[in-house]
């Protein structure tokens, strides 16, 4: 624990400095994203035969790859960020009040990287608002994919809402101190703020995180993500009610794999050590074990399910599991880390902040590897599974493989854009934390506090 | 409705059923409750008029009621006047004068039309209903076959056995919409299968889209575009509509979509140039509601294609007689694939799959005319031995026409297929042989065809020797035909008498296995992977394959893709190909030449 007093200057560093590193990394992001965006003006031109996809069945390929399966990885990323920060909000978990915000910006940067996914993936990109909009009074009812683009949509604006509301509250108190030339900005974020709607807001946070807990494994990566391969019958490794719980593990181990990133990465650059301290990361790390786990156990369930006594079909897309390099290094990969985190309990000098991202990165790259096995292996053992002189063959093309590097260069772009313009650490987080450590309250904000706690009692 | 097999209400049979249980607990009238059901559907798609319907049931509902509080004579004129619009009215009148409740008023006024009609009404549209109307209408005018209850459901029974592999219902269909190498709408695989038992026929595949009428494609597409015509059952993409996010490929379970990845070999210009001289550009027609729909030939970039079940042919865009058929099943040379109305028993398809041996006996025996026979018998004597000497036909092969006949029984010839004109065909090649003084119906002649037992001993022994020859033809037959006769004969001692004397009664039995000696049986009927509730409207005749099927190395049909190439309308000649991913993989931007 740092003896340093977190102070408002503290999470004003980020909006008014900049470093050498900054731009550098802002040109290699936007580099990152301006590659995949000419590759993808490419695929525009020439069509999606650029991809390495084809169709499954006399085709010999597979129709959804790398695109698909980045699409649910990032939502994933998304839906696990606001899980983290609704649970927060909701349970009185204090000690991750620090890097909340920062699971809500991630909620934000993944979703849209996800919905340019959508984007990127369909043949006719510029029909979106007229097919899909069109028809969505029939298509809701039946479809899916628009469950999938109505959830998605409705969670985006739930968590713009969410930070919007929180963020009102900050401004305010720190806009002298705040940029000038953002000023119009600050004045949309404030818009009509008073001091009597502090207690509200607080009111109307607590029940909108509520909502997305309830909503999240119902709805989103327990729901309408999942379900759009687990409604299928003709596709034994998605078809079935395993899908939803195991989704939104893998939702989970990588929303807390990306917060871990993060937060080192905004600590490193702003020496917020006092502020996201070690027991944040010893606490995220310990989350991050126990999503593993259900993660693993989830995957055992399929595995055993799979294997005992299985249908033809059931029993080829199991057997596959075992031998694919695809599934067997990413599930060992999560395996252990499973186990090193289990080894920091029983020996906590075994922790590091740097083992603790080292992990992170192993869960993320374990997460989008499994999603892409998962899309793929969909294909490869389907139910009519008489197609074997043309199977489906894959590999993602440079093109497909530029997007990753492009919506990672997109979130990344995300952040290093809203550091500049708004905390990422939230108020309450520096005011709690100094609380917590015995340092004098400012007066104005007592009150304040008590309410937010006050609902948290309630629940 | 395209959406139900053996119901009438779109909610299916299920609740159908209801429906009967709630009429069967009053003391009125199920089936005249049920009768008025079905008939209301049909005032919803326009095939019965609101008028009609009134009178056809007046007088049922006065006796079973006492009393005809429908719409009255008045509301009839009325309803004339103003043509469809009112039928929502009519109904509503259904729902009482606001002194019983809605539900005692349903169970009392024949509470299935009641309850379809509040339904069934409410989601039609008086514009929706006079399109639906007027496409009945053209429907009629084209010629469209029309099932038992008006609605159409077009479809296939694709005999296996049949398809000897040669890929030309894969070149046709290509050819006919102009598709890009490797997609094959229509594609012929064949198959190794190491969990059957021992199979009777060859492991082969004909697969083009099986039109399900439950399609799992239907029911994802997040935009309409994949889309069930309400006229005839086609399962279709609208290539403005779609979006190319490809669910509905991964949805169908058959395999059978295929993604235009990057702009089509051939312009819509080129295709539409060709089809001059049609009544259509072979891309766009009508919906059945009065718009044009583009969902025909070849896809535009960036959207999904299949196999249609070509729908400008049954528009009537190529002519009448192009109405009913499909190119793949034209091009077939040994008519394996039989295409027609599924909800009419009469259709092609369904006749086939009814009695398969019958259907390729039809196909095969090609009757003589009936002007020919005339021609050939003159002057011939009218005994079996002149007749077939002097037509130029063997024993099996009237036989085979007689069998075919009497197997047809009282539907010979009441479709109006192929398998219709090939029955009419048989008929009037037989009875210009009757004509001519040869009693088919007598049993000797038939004994001599092995379509009946032996005349009594006692009579003259002109057939036997003749009887003994045909015996010896069919050696494989005598067993099973010996047994047959004796059953028969254990009962029928006395009729044999009266046959005699009043024209031999036809042995249908005999008449199948003449039929099923000749042409087979196939070793099994089947829909394709039915177990996932899809519905599919082709029925195949042959080896099903199963769970462990897989198709053999490389394509391993009668021909090989590569072997063979189909023209475009731009006059190109292109090469088949049998996995498309190897087209494909030439736009790959760095293709890895690996696979994960």
């Amino acid at each position: 624990m740092s003896t340093k007093s977190p102070t408002e200057a503290d999470i004003l560093r980020p909006i008014q400095n900049v470093s050498k590193l900054y731009f550098i990394m802002f040109a290699v992001a936007g580099l990152a994203l301006g590659a995949f965006l000419v590759a993808w003006g490419y695929q525009l031109y020439q069509g999606l035969v650029v991809t390495g996809l084809s169709d499954w069945g006399s085709g010999g390929g597979v129709t959804w790859g790398l695109y698909i399966g980045a699409f649910i990885w990032w939502v994933g990323i998304a839906h696990g960020g606001i899980i983290l920060s609704a649970a927060v909000r909701l349970l009185g978990m204090d000690r991750y009040m620090p890097v909340a915000r920062l699971a809500e910006l991630l909620t934000l940067a993944g979703l849209s990287a996800a919905g340019f996914y959508i984007l990127v993936h369909m043949g006719r990109p510029d029909r979106m608002v007229t097919s899909v909009l069109g028809h969505y009074h029939i298509t809701v009812n039946n479809s899916p994919l628009v469950w999938d683009v109505t959830v998605i949509t409705a969670y985006f604006v739930l968590t713009a809402t969410y930070l919007a509301l929180t963020i009102r509250y900050d401004v305010t108190r720190l806009r002298d101190q705040l940029p000038d030339r953002f000023d119009p900005i600050y004045d949309g974020l404030t818009l009509g703020y008073s001091e009597k709607e502090d207690q509200i807001i607080d009111r109307m946070v607590w029940w909108v995180a509520l909502a997305i807990i309830i909503m999240a494994p119902l709805l989103l990566h327990g729901g309408v993500i999942p379900w759009l391969f687990a409604v299928l019958p003709n596709y034994p490794g998605w078809f079935g009610a395993v899908q939803g719980p195991q989704f939104l593990t893998i939702a989970l181990t990588s929303a807390i794999s990306g917060v871990i990133l993060l937060s080192a990465a905004f600590r490193r650059a702003y020496d917020w050590d006092h502020i996201i301290t070690d027991d944040i990361f010893r606490g995220l790390l310990l989350w991050l074990g126990f999503f593993c786990l259900l993660f693993l156990w989830l995957q055992l369930q399929q595995l055993t399910a799979g294997s005992f006594h299985p249908t033809v079909d059931h029993g080829a897309a199991t057997a596959s599991k075992f031998t694919h390099p695809l599934y067997v290094i990413p599930i060992l990969g999560v395996l252990g880390v499973l186990g090193f985190i289990f080894a920091t309990t029983v020996r906590p000098a075994l922790f590091t902040k740097l083992r603790a991202m080292i992990a992170s990165v192993i869960v993320l790259t374990a997460t989008l590897a499994e999603k892409l096995y998962f899309v793929l292996s969909g294909f490869w053992y389907p139910s009519f599974s008489i197609y074997e002189a043309t199977p489906g063959d894959y590999f993602p093309s440079a093109i497909e493989l530029s997007s990753l590097l492009g919506t990672i260069g997109l979130v990344v772009l995300f952040f290093l854009v809203v550091a500049k313009v708004i905390p990422v650490v939230e108020l309450h987080a520096i005011e709690h934390l100094r609380g917590d450590h015995g340092h004098g309250h400012e007066h104005e904000h007592e009150p304040v506090e008590e309410s937010t706690k006050q609902p948290e009692v309630e629940a | 409705m395209s959406a139900d097999d053996e119901s009438f209400h779109p909610l299916g049979e299920e609740w159908e059923n209801d429906l009967e249980g709630m009429l069967d607990d009053t003391e009125y009238d199920t089936d005249l409750g049920m009768a008025m059901a079905e008939d209301a559907m049909r005032v919803t798609r326009g095939e019965l008029s609101e008028a009609d319907f009134h009178e056809k049931y007046h007088e049922d509902v006065l006796e079973e009621f006492g009393e005809d509080n429908r719409p009255t004579q008045e509301a009839y004129e009325k309803a004339q006047e103003e043509a469809k619009g009112t039928v929502g009215r009519m109904l509503s009148r259904f729902d009482g004068d606001g002194e019983e409740p809605r539900r005692d008023v349903m169970k009392k006024m024949g509470a299935g039309a009641a309850a379809v009609g509040l339904g069934a009404w409410a989601t039609v549209d008086d514009g929706e209903q006079q399109a639906a109307a007027a496409q009945d209408d053209e429907d009629d005018e084209s010629g469209a076959p029309e099932g038992g209850e008006g609605d159409v459901q077009w479809g296939m029974a694709i005999d296996l056995e049949r398809c000897d592999g040669c890929l030309s219902c894969v070149t046709a269909c290509s050819s006919e919409n102009n598709l890009d190498q490797g997609v094959n709408w229509m594609y012929v695989l064949e198959f190794e299968d190491p969990g059957a038992s021992s199979s009777t026929s060859r492991n082969r595949l004909v697969r083009p889209c099986q039109h399900c009428t439950d399609a799992p494609c239907e029911k994802v597409c997040p935009t309409t575009a994949r889309h069930t015509r309400d006229s005839d059952g086609l399962v279709l993409t609208d290539y403005d509509v779609c979006i190319g996010c490809r669910y509905c490929q991964v949805a169908c379970p058959y395999g059978v979509n295929y993604f235009q990845w990057d702009e089509p070999d051939i312009s819509t210009d080129e295709i539409a140039e060709f089809h001059e001289d049609m009544d259509g550009d072979h891309m766009t027609t009508d919906d059945g509601y009065g718009s044009e729909r583009w969902v025909d030939s070849r896809a535009p970039r960036g959207v999904m294609s299949k196999c249609t079940m070509c729908p400008t042919r049954q528009d009537g865009q190529m002519g009448d007689e192009m109405v009913g058929t499909t190119a793949c099943e034209e091009a077939c040379p040994p008519d394996a694939i039989q295409f027609g109305n599924m909800h009419d028993e009469s259709s092609d398809p369904q006749t086939y799959a009814a009695n398969p041996a019958r259907g390729r006996t039809l196909a095969q025996i090609n009757p003589p005319s009936a002007d020919e026979l005339e021609e050939e018998l003159e002057g011939a004597d009218d005994d079996l031995e002149s007749v077939l000497e002097a037509a130029d036909l063997d024993e099996e092969e009237l036989g085979l026409m007689i069998a075919v006949q009497i197997t047809g029984g009282d539907e010979m010839g009441d479709g109006d297929g192929d398998v219709a004109d090939l029955e009419n065909d048989v008929t009037e090649a037989l009875a210009a042989i009757e004509s001519h003084g040869l009693g088919l119906a007598n049993q000797e002649v038939l004994a001599e065809l092995n379509l009946a037992d032996e005349p009594d001993l006692d009579e003259p022994a002109d057939g036997d020797e003749e009887g003994v020859d045909v015996d010896e033809e069919e050696e494989n037959g005598d067993d099973n035909d010996d047994d047959e006769d004796e059953d028969e004969e254990n009962g029928d001692d006395e009729d044999d008498n009266d046959d005699d004397d009043n024209g031999f009664e036809p042995d249908e039995e005999a008449a199948q296995f003449l039929l099923e000696q000749f042409a087979g049986t196939p070793a099994s009927n089947f829909k394709l992977l039915e177990e996932q509730g899809t519905n599919p409207n082709i029925i195949y005749l042959g080896n099903e394959p199963g769970p462990q099927a897989e198709q053999t190395e490389p394509t391993g049909s009668g021909v090989n893709y590569e072997d063979i190439s189909y023209e475009r309308a731009d006059g190109e000649s292109v090469e088949a190909v049998d996995n498309r991913k190897d087209v494909l993989d030439e736009g790959t931007v760095g293709d890895a030449g690996v696979s994960l």
